[in-house]
């Protein structure tokens, strides 16, 4: 259940300039289209470490969910991506 | 050198953003809240993982011979889940699609345009997606 209308995404323009930061060659492009699909990509990427924490928060039965759920489900999550 | 770091901080700030928020609407169908720490870990994270994903999909363009990444570098990058790949493949099919709606419309324009007497600049920015 989402109390916000807009639905949130990463912005076209941040994802373009993350890409790019990271090319090792400058004359390296992405289409439009790419960078589209790598913001869904980041967004899952959020959505699953975020979800995935909540979880392990719940099975240990603590209120917060904290950085130490976080270093628990983050060796599967990077092998799973 | 100034100029190139805070480029890179504000990259991370806005990415920080997005994320929070992400984790807001996560954590806002639960009783649970998540930490600060928590949620700058994840940014950081992803922010490392963008630097995977970027030299992935340039290494897949460069295999292709292409300088320009494009969907299916993308769809590689999510092969390893079967989920992810389905659901990023669906997201390049309906771009492309819609792609091609407004190619139609605008062929349709430039048609229009024609009769009227002015020279219509043909539109061929857009990379072709294949629908494999």
């Amino acid at each position: 259940m989402e109390d916000r209308t807009t639905e949130v995404v990463f912005k076209k323009e941040t994802v373009g300039k993350l890409l790019s930061l990271n090319f090792k060659d400058e004359k390296t492009k992405v289409t439009g289209d790419a960078v589209v699909l790598m913001a869904e990509m980041l967004k899952i990427f959020v959505e699953e470490a975020a979800r995935r924490c909540q979880k392990q928060a719940e099975v240990e039965n603590c209120d917060v969910v904290d950085i130490e759920h976080f270093e628990k489900i983050l060796p599967q999550l990077l092998l799973d991506f | 050198m100034d100029e190139e770091f805070s480029h890179h901080q504000r990259l991370k700030a806005a990415l920080h953003f997005t994320v929070g928020r992400l984790c807001e609407d996560i954590a806002g169908s639960s009783r649970k809240k998540f930490s600060k720490e928590l949620v700058a870990a994840i940014a950081e994270t992803t922010f490392r993982q963008c630097d995977i994903f970027a030299k992935d999909l340039e290494a897949f363009a460069r295999h292709a011979k292409r300088t320009t990444v494009n969907s299916e570098d993308v769809k590689l990058v999510a092969r390893r889940s079967t989920a992810l790949y389905n659901y990023i493949t669906r997201k390049s099919e309906e771009l492309a699609s819609t792609n091609q709606e407004q190619k139609e419309r605008r062929r349709k324009n430039t048609g229009k345009k024609k009769e009227n007497g002015q020279s219509g600049a043909g539109t061929s920015g857009n990379v072709d997606c294949d629908m494999t």
